[in-house]
């Protein structure tokens, strides 16, 4: 620090450079502000180098690679070998690709980037650390995007053999066993993959089903094609503690009354993330945490401290990159004084599971606890001409609407190219489209697509494709 | 005992909210169904809401002077015994215009606690109970009216299923332009240091209703009557291209025949204005003119000839304008028409008209001449196509047979939907009227 250092006026101060933060970034240069983005690590956040992109590229290479194994066509026969590290660089160059763009799309919004840890000193001022120095900023506008980070277990701390999805990410091998504890989408989507690797995988889950913020129609599909796998799923069980040696970890956990061990030679521990708002100094300028210690917000993304907004991980709601993403836009365009607020009916939610599942609105569940009368569609991947076409015929489409107005209400896909499905049954929803409006949009044959005009059919009890009873 | 939640029911077709102008009944007060327990301003008159229930009143949820929304929560009830009423949510479509309640049961027969009564906000103008998550609109509509600072909770839909379109939206800004104050104690939260950033920082300008020099200014809530009033008008305005045509009729020996009648209609105990000649002179030219005594049906692209005739006579009141109806004009004779036109304007003014005395006009009459004036444009009453203005009658000198003459002269001002006619046909119906209303006599030839 030096004395007598000067402070930099700015215009926007954005912090953290993530889905949310970048994007954030973007759209407040584009309505005119001058932006300044700091990040204590990479650009893209943990979505583009830690999340949703690196595990999505391993994701598909094991896909592929399985089905390389065992090629899902008969007559089509393949054999496969895998170079694991060959995969890893190729992972990485995705990342970098993506992280590259992110580059190039800040240089060209003019967007001022630094390299830095920030903190705060005073509500409208925030010191950045680099490795060398510190240098203070004098903010109009501040966006805090600061993400989260993995959940570390009290009794089973991060070590070598103890990792975090970080750490799984970047595997140069494939572990020859690992252990997940946690039966979440991060949980359940690494844990297949390296499986799918050829790894030996046994998760536990706490509570009594894997995926459990999904309904148990969903969540049974994908456990069934995890024991394809000879994934070994425990579920109500409780990770005591760990032993690590040489060679591998032994964790123990209870189960009920009992307590059992397993050995592998990692354990993986995906509970959960925790966001990172404790290092900012928010305490020092007033801002409203909640007891979760997430930042408090209205629907303009503004914190209890005037001009300065949160946006991502570290505000209530889901932990997704596209909710992130939404509300930098909100944010930005708050403080380029236009009338936005976070305003959606509803946000997908989708698992790269084997298979996927999409979710978006209310499920059944969700719309009889709110007393609504609903009409329910289902249609199944089996008879659907693409997807058997595909040798992908596991699955369905769900909607569920309104009874009276035919309204969508909620959709829900698992099989294959779910994640891609949502999409325009979320626009369905934003839309307020009707089961009848979705029936009548010609789908394009042979297509999965069909299969949501299919369910509205099946909900408005004309179907033509499977027969009512 | 169970507990039973009013939600505002729909008090006419299409009329989606109204002012609860007073409470007729408090907490506490034990009511037997059907007795009046609030008096409802909607868009045209003051109706009052009848309880749907015996049972004693628990909980008002909404404020005199509030604007609710069908289906808003306004009123909880204590019954006796077992939920006897449909436990559906939302509400029943009225069958007539009389207030119907609908009636929501939160708890079963056996139960007594309250569950599940959200209590709403205070405020008055805001519509209770509305999320702007439960007001269907597109994203983009939803931003557009954010953005014009209208709260979607004021809108009234017209797409299916009731969303809001862009043009509703649109509409409502045209009609109403004091959804800027409502919109923002009501879309918003708003967060304590929101207000006091808005005094203090000079980054951005201050907005509007936080600013000083409240007294230069001041902000007057429009009634419901007002609002819809300004739709009707901006829709007429905005989807008719009016086309008036103005002309004099020389009334002198109308004038005398009226003071003739006078006396007449004392004795009947009633009043004869001058309006029953012109509805009747009216009724005669569109009879030889149909075109013009008829609605446009927009959607189907067809304009509908009505072989009935009843005419709207647009009426002044302290709560706007209003538009009974004297139906079947053409079927009575002048002494009922000026008795139904002077019974419907004297409940017109008191608000006691219901919905549907003032539906389903064919042709309207809009008559300033009582306040003054000569000539304007009047407003069609849509999907009406034509209506006829009616203006002072003044004593001027007219030339009659090169002879220059005093006469009692009245304005008319017809205006017409130029879409379906032309300035021609728009033309020879005023000349019919004026020639029935220069030689009275050959009206009561009319039925
Ligand atoms: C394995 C995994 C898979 C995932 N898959 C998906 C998926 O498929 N779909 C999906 O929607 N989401 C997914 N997510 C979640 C998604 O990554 C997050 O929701 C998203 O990244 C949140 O974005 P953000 O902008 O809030 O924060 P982050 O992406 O967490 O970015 C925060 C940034 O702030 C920086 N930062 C933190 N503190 C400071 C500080 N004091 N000073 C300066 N910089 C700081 C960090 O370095 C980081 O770059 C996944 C997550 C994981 C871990």
């Amino acid at each position: 620090m030096v004395v007598g250092e000067l402070t930099e006026e700015v215009d926007v101060l954005v912090i953290g450079a993530g889905p949310g933060g970048y994007v954030a970034a973007i759209r407040a240069a584009q309505l005119g502000k001058s932006v300044t983005v700091v990040d204590k690590a990479d650009l893209g956040g943990v979505c583009l180098n830690r999340g949703c992109i690196p595990s999505k590229a391993l994701i598909s290479a094991a896909h592929h690679y399985e089905a390389a194994k065992t090629s899902p066509y008969p007559g089509v026969e393949t054999t496969a070998t895998l170079d694991f590290s060959k995969v890893q660089a190729w992972k990485q160059t995705v990342v970098e690709k993506m992280t590259g763009g992110v580059k190039t799309l800040l240089k060209g919004n003019k967007i001022n980037v630094i390299q830095g840890e920030v903190f705060f000193s005073k509500p409208d001022e925030a010191r950045v650390m680099t490795e060398t120095e510190g240098h203070s900023y004098r903010f109009n506008h501040c966006i805090i995007a600061t993400g989260s980070r993995p959940i570390e277990l009290r009794s089973i701390p991060f070590s070598k053999r103890v990792i975090s999805s970080d750490e799984a990410l970047s595997f140069d091998q494939v572990p020859e066993s690992l252990i997940v504890i946690g039966g979440g989408y991060i949980g359940i989507e690494l844990g297949q993959t390296f499986a799918k690797f050829g790894a030996k995988v046994t998760i536990l889950e706490g509570t009594d089903s894997i995926l459990p913020l999904f309904e148990p129609q969903l969540s049974r599909l994908v456990l069934r094609n995890l024991k394809k796998y000879d994934v070994d799923v425990v579920t109500k069980a409780m990770a005591k503690s760990v032993e690590e040696d040489e060679t591998g970890v032994t964790l123990t956990y209870a189960l009920g009354e009992e307590t059992h061990t397993v050995r592998a030679s990692y354990v993986l521990v995906t509970v959960g993330r925790r966001p990172n708002t404790e290092e900012l100094g928010l305490d020092t300028i007033g801002i409203k945490l909640t007891d979760k210690g997430l930042i408090e917000v209205d629907e303009k993304c503004r914190t209890s401290v005037q001009n300065i907004y949160a946006i991502g991980d570290i505000v209530p709601g889901a932990a997704l990159a596209h909710k992130a993403s939404y509300e930098g836009k909100v944010a930005a365009e708050v403080i380029a004084g236009h009338e936005s607020v976070v305003d959606y009916r509803c946000i997908p939610a989708v698992v790269f599971s084997d298979p996927e599942i999409a979710t978006v609105g209310l499920s059944e569940a969700d719309a009889k606890a709110e007393n609504k009368e609903v009409s329910v569609g289902r249609f199944p991947y089996a008879a659907n001409g693409r997807a058997v076409a595909l040798n992908a015929d596991e699955g369905f489409v769900k909607l569920i609407a309104d009874k009276k107005s035919g309204l969508l209400l909620g959709a829900q896909v698992i099989g294959a190219e779910a994640s891609n499905l949502i999409a325009e049954l979320a626009l369905a929803i934003e839309l307020g489209a009707t089961l009848e409006d979705v029936a009548l949009t010609i789908h394009a044959h042979p297509t999965l697509g069909e299969m949501v005009m299919e369910s509205a059919e099946v909900a408005l009890g004309s179907p033509i494709h499977v027969v009512v009873r | 005992m169970a507990l039973y939640e009013l939600r505002f029911p729909e008090l006419g077709e299409g009329l989606h909210e109204g002012r609860i102008e007073k409470w007729l009944v408090k907490p506490g007060d034990v009511v037997k169904e059907d007795d009046p327990i609030a008096e409802v301003e909607n868009d045209k008159s003051m109706v009052e809401l009848p309880s749907p229930i015996d049972g004693k009143i628990t909980q008002i949820h909404v404020e005199a002077g509030a604007t609710v929304v069908v289906g808003d929560l306004i009123m909880s009830f204590e019954v006796e015994g077992s939920a006897d009423a449909e436990p559906s949510l939302g509400t029943t479509h009225a069958a007539s215009d009389t207030a119907q309640a609908s009636v929501q049961t939160t708890a079963s027969a056996s139960a007594t606690e309250t569950k599940a009564v959200t209590a709403p906000a205070k405020g008055a103008t805001q519509p209770q109970g509305v999320s702007s998550r439960e007001i269907l609109a597109a994203p983009s509509v939803r931003k557009f009216a954010r953005e014009s600072g209208v709260f979607l909770g004021n809108v009234i839909p017209t797409g299916p299923n009731g969303k809001i379109l862009r043009e509703d939206v649109e509409r409502f800004l045209a009609g109403a332009d004091h959804a800027q104050s409502e919109s923002h104690d009501g879309a918003t939260v708003m967060l304590p240091h929101e207000a006091q950033s808005a005094q203090t920082s000079s980054a951005e300008p201050v907005q509007g209703n936080f600013a000083q020099g409240a007294a230069l200014e001041e902000r007057v809530p429009l009634t419901t009557i007002r609002k819809l009033i300004a739709q009707a008008m901006v829709r007429s305005k905005h989807t008719a291209p009016h086309v008036t045509v103005l002309d004099e009729v020389d009334v002198t020996e109308l004038v005398k025949l009226r003071e003739e009648l006078k006396p007449l209609a004392q004795e009947r105990g009633t009043k004869i204005t001058y309006l029953p000649f012109i509805v009747k002179a009216l009724i005669s030219a569109v009879r030889r003119y149909p075109a013009l005594n008829a609605t446009l049906d927009e959607e189907r692209q067809e304009l509908v000839l009505k072989k009935e005739y009843h005419i709207g006579i647009a009426t002044d009141t302290e709560r706007g304008l209003l538009v009974p109806v004297v139906r079947h004009a053409d079927q009575k004779n002048m002494w009922t028409i000026a008795q139904e036109i002077s019974d419907l304007a004297a409940r017109g003014r008191a608000g006691k008209l219901g919905p549907n005395e003032m539906k389903g006009s064919t042709i309207s009459i809009t008559n300033i001449g009582s306040a003054g004036g000569l000539f304007f444009t009047p407003i069609i009453n849509f999907p009406e196509v034509a209506i006829l203005g009616v203006g002072r009658i003044s004593e001027k000198p007219i030339v009659k047979n090169g002879q220059i003459v005093p006469a009692h002269v009245m304005a008319l001002s017809l205006s017409f939907d130029h879409r379906i006619i032309d300035g021609v046909l728009g033309q020879q119906t005023m000349n019919e009227v004026k020639r029935l209303l220069e030689n009275p006599r050959l009206l009561l030839m009319e039925v």
